[in-house]
């Protein structure tokens, strides 16, 4: 109990730091945070909207809710890939603690930015006139979420000190993740890209998120139980290789 | 009779850093290698056997020559590297090995005395009760809000040092904390390390400085190419390591 009580307490205190520590000298803050995903949004829009958007109801908020969801998966995974071999990495030769504090404070730091792009989609699904009941789910998708996106940041984080390129291999490979997620487009009958996408866990948050966000209609059984299985099998995984791993932090970085 | 509980116990360890090995490999580097076969791995012994047991309210000194285990050893005690054999501790652990304990550079002074303090798992009112306690013990008042890259290295070591003696250590891990900064903040050290061995804390020191060894340490632990050479007085045991006689 005292352990997880002091492993919460460092990974907000870590999540502070870091947060700090990125706003440095910013007279903007948070707003930096946005412009990423505002401008792939607008831009998305513009060139898609008349397009691959025509047929899908609500196509702006389809898009934002793609975009914000990824982008939350991809800047934690892509940090997590630093987080042991980056500035703390002193700390580990100097100091016993839990390191799975500097996994959960990434994740808590991309929570907190995650709830300004939610506002935003807020803001314009009061816009576009869309319902809002469907976001009171929200918050239990994002538990299984952030539960699925800690299992891979755990994976990432402990390899990467075995294997340095890990982080430039997995800044391409998520490229390639990005375009193969229905983000800016629908699957619809294209059913290869189905098949594939089943493999692609990111998919099921995307889809069961807008079923119940956007559309408000109960997501189908096979898309729960797929999201569920990939929280569970990656927050499995993740631990029994990063506790397999951390002895060794300390000497190998 | 009042018998003082054994705080740490280290019974037979022994470590091994593996050498020649590169240890970031990459994966392409590992891919080529199932092909041009895996670099022989050689190991380098760091502690061999080592073995003693320290009670509560006792100073001890490490000394040896660089490379001879010090540091290793005290790693291995806070649990920051593995091994094998058995340490047994009692008490909660603070490190400040090599002044680092987690302070970032551009943070302000106030900011890392709050970050390294939970680090050392301290919750946010025990650091506001402390607060003053450590900016006043570290003479530095007048650089609260400074942000630390700022900071000579004496001074960050009067903050690493103020920042660990408050954070309630039972078993305090020093390793070349004095190297760095003035005589009359040393002698204020030492007499806050003895004041805390008073009320019980054990405190292992690895240190250069023989008379600092000498003048403040119970026992003196001898170490040489990671083997324990031998434990006792600290003037038997310094002249001993001065002479050579262990070579």
């Amino acid at each position: 109990m005292n352990r997880t009580k002091n492993l919460w307490r460092l990974s907000f205190a870590l999540a502070k730091t870091q947060f700090k520590l990125k706003n440095e000298g910013s007279y903007l803050g948070i707003f930096w945070y946005l412009l990423n995903p505002l401008l792939m949004f607008i831009l998305l829009l513009l060139i898609f909207s008349d397009r691959l958007g025509s047929q899908i109801h609500f196509y702006p908020l389809y898009l934002l809710l793609g975009i914000i969801m990824f982008n939350f998966f991809q800047q934690a995974t892509t940090e997590s890939t630093k987080a042991i071999m980056g500035s703390y990495s002193p700390i580990i030769k100097s100091i016993n603690f839990p390191k799975e504090s500097l996994i959960i404070s990434t994740i808590l730091k991309n929570i907190y930015s995650h709830i300004f792009e939610i506002i935003l989609f807020v803001i314009l699904s009061l816009i576009l006139g869309a319902p809002l009941t469907g976001l009171i789910f929200y918050p239990l998708i994002l538990i299984f979420f952030c539960v699925f996106i800690f299992g891979c940041c755990l994976i990432f984080s402990a390899l990467t000190v075995y294997f340095v390129d890990l982080d430039n291999i997995w800044n391409f490979l998520v490229r390639v993740i990005w375009f193969a997620t229905p983000i800016f487009y629908d699957i619809g009958g294209q059913t290869k890209l189905f098949y594939l996408n089943l493999f692609n866990p990111v998919y099921y948050y995307i889809t069961i998120t807008r079923d119940l966000v956007i559309y408000t209609k109960i997501p189908e059984l096979w898309l729960v139980i797929g999201a569920a299985t990939y929280s569970l099998l990656f927050l499995v995984l993740g631990l029994l290789i990063f506790n397999r791993l951390k002895n060794k932090f300390a000497e190998l970085i | 009779m009042n018998q003082k509980i054994e705080r740490v116990i280290v019974e037979d360890v022994s470590k091994k850093f593996q050498i020649g090995f590169k240890k970031n490999q990459s994966v392409l580097a590992c891919l080529t290698s199932l092909v041009s076969g895996i670099e022989p791995r050689r190991s380098i012994q760091v502690l061999k056997g080592v073995s003693f047991k320290i009670r509560e309210g006792e100073m001890v000194g490490i000394i040896g020559e660089n490379g001879s285990g010090k540091s290793t050893l005290l790693r291995a005690i806070a649990g920051i590297y593995n091994f094998k054999g058995k340490i047994i501790t009692r008490g909660k652990i603070i490190s400040l090995i090599g002044l680092d304990i987690g302070m970032q550079s551009r943070l302000t002074m106030k900011d890392n005395i709050y970050f390294c303090c939970t680090l050392f798992g301290l919750s946010i009112k025990e650091v506001s009760q402390r607060f003053n306690s450590i900016v006043e013990f570290s003479e530095l008042r007048e650089f609260v809000n400074t942000k630390v890259y700022q900071f000579s290295s004496g001074m960050l070591q009067r903050l690493a040092f103020s920042i660990a003696i408050h954070c309630n250590p039972e078993i305090l891990l020093l390793d070349e904390v004095f190297e760095v900064g003035d005589e009359k903040f040393r002698e204020k050290s030492t007499k806050k390390i003895k004041g805390l061995v008073k009320r019980g804390v054990t405190v292992l020191l690895a240190s250069h400085n023989l008379k600092l060894i000498e003048d403040h340490c119970d026992q003196v632990i001898l170490m040489e190419r990671g083997s324990l050479v031998k434990i006792g007085n600290p003037r038997e045991i310094i002249n001993i390591y001065l002479k050579k006689e262990f070579k």
